[in-house]
């Protein structure tokens, strides 16, 4: 777009009476800014246009300018304020955009501090459930552990090759009981010596197997006991209970039988 | 650019929020801008409430108006003319709205006002020349719509806006010497 073509084509004219685009306008612009013939023509048409709007004025009715009056009024000091500040539009622009970007800042920072607090509780969620977990598995072995040797002695008394023996207690102890389970194919015995009284702690109970008349150690029986395996001593007549000094001794002391019961 | 020391004032006035300064500014051009708006919508009624709001406009645009483009006036009766033109397109189903042409036909013969008709100098212009100027200036037409509804081609009707422009201006010449012989015979 050159100076000629604007003006054999019309372009001031429909530029002033607001006819052209928006690009075509910043055209115009660019030309007239750096043509000051084509500006004074321009203006040369302003003045014309002005003068023709002048001479065909329509004097409006008085009441237009009270009812202008009026909206202006009614729009109060909001509206006032909005075109105080029209020349500093460039810090209004800043100031609204400074405050989104705040906002936004604001709503980032308390989303990051919400996400933060959710982790952090997720952080002691896990670790609580990984301390419950360690302990449900110590829990389970434990059981484990304990189901094994409650199902062992379980299998060794519950068994139809044990023979489970009552040993009561003589007249000296007549309320002392304990069972023994004798498994001749297994060569094993196990002892329930819940029903002994408690001793002093410098005695012990002691377990003999009567082999041929002769006594032999099966070990020492302590007092309240579910199960305790024993020594086997095959070919054994009976199972003799007495009390013996703490360590158990070699020959028992036979006035201190407490029990027996023949095989 | 801006024409008037007394308009700068008030313009940057205006700036500042002042009310007045928009009533000056309307006592100064509210004639000239309801001569337009009312020949363009020929309702009387409708020309007053768009006064009032291009009025409003240029209370809340004037931020917006860069002397160094152009005078007051010029920006004003652009603010007016689409303002105008935005409620006619509202208002009437004929009129297009998808682009800077905006009538498709209307009827320049309708009855309007004396008050609307042409005055001044441009009344004492060719008709050729008188139409062109009151389809583009007074009603709103695009270039392209008002040769179409003067039935000659757009060069000849650019030629008949141009033609009409100098005219004006030459009549004023002779207008000013006239006044000036008169003013020199009065005082001889």
């Amino acid at each position: 777009m050159d100076k000629k073509s604007i003006l054999e084509d019309g372009l001031l004219e429909q530029y002033l009476l607001g006819e052209l685009s928006n690009e075509q306008e910043i055209q115009i612009q660019e030309v007239l800014e750096g043509h000051a013939d084509l500006k004074e023509v321009f203006e040369g048409l302003e003045e014309e246009f002005e003068r023709i709007g002048f001479e065909n004025a329509i004097t409006p009715p008085e009441s237009i300018k009270k009812a202008l009056e009026n909206a202006l009024e009614n729009r109060g000091e909001k509206s006032e304020i909005k075109d105080i500040s029209g020349p500093k539009t460039e810090d209004r622009f800043n100031y609204s955009r400074l405050a989104v970007a705040a906002s936004l800042a604001a709503i980032f920072a308390l989303s990051s501090f919400w996400f933060y607090n959710r982790w952090q509780t997720a952080e002691d969620n896990l670790e609580a459930l990984q301390q419950q977990t360690i302990a449900m598995q110590d829990r389970l072995s434990n059981l484990e552990q304990t189901f094994d040797v409650t199902n062992r002695r379980y299998q060794s008394i519950n068994n139809r090759n044990v023979i489970p023996l009552l040993l009561k207690g003589n007249s000296s102890y007549p309320g002392s009981r304990a069972v023994a389970y004798v498994n001749h194919a297994t060569q094993s015995v196990m002892v329930n010596s819940q029903g002994l009284p408690p001793l002093q702690k410098d005695k012990t109970y002691q377990m003999w197997a009567d082999v041929d008349g002769v006594m032999i150690d099966m070990g020492l029986l302590p007092a309240d006991t579910v199960l305790i395996p024993l020594k086997y001593i095959a070919r054994a007549e009976s199972l003799n209970i007495t009390i013996e000094p703490a360590g158990g001794n070699d020959h028992p002391t036979v006035e201190n039988l407490i029990s027996n019961v023949l095989l | 650019m801006a024409g008037h020391p007394k308009d700068i004032e008030s313009i940057n006035q205006l700036l500042q929020g002042d009310k007045n300064a928009l009533y000056l500014l309307y006592d100064k051009y509210s004639g000239a801008l309801y001569g337009v708006i009312l020949r363009m919508c020929k309702d009387d009624d409708l020309a007053k409430d768009l006064l009032q709001e291009s009025f409003i406009k240029i209370w809340q645009k004037i931020s917006s108006f860069d002397p160094q483009k152009g005078k007051f006036y010029t920006w004003a009766y652009r603010i007016a003319k689409n303002t105008t033109l935005n409620a006619l397109r509202k208002s009437s189903p004929l009129i297009q709205t998808d682009d800077l042409s905006v009538y498709e036909s209307r009827n320049t013969e309708s009855e309007v006002s004396d008050s609307s008709n042409l005055k001044g100098i441009l009344a004492d212009l060719e008709p050729q020349h008188q139409m062109a100027i009151d389809l583009v200036y007074f009603k709103g037409y695009t270039h392209q719509e008002a040769h179409k509804e003067m039935n000659v081609p757009l060069g000849s009707f650019k030629s008949y806006v141009r033609q009409a422009l100098i005219k004006l201006r030459e009549r004023r010449a002779e207008l000013s010497w006239f006044v000036l012989l008169i003013e020199v015979i009065r005082n001889g």
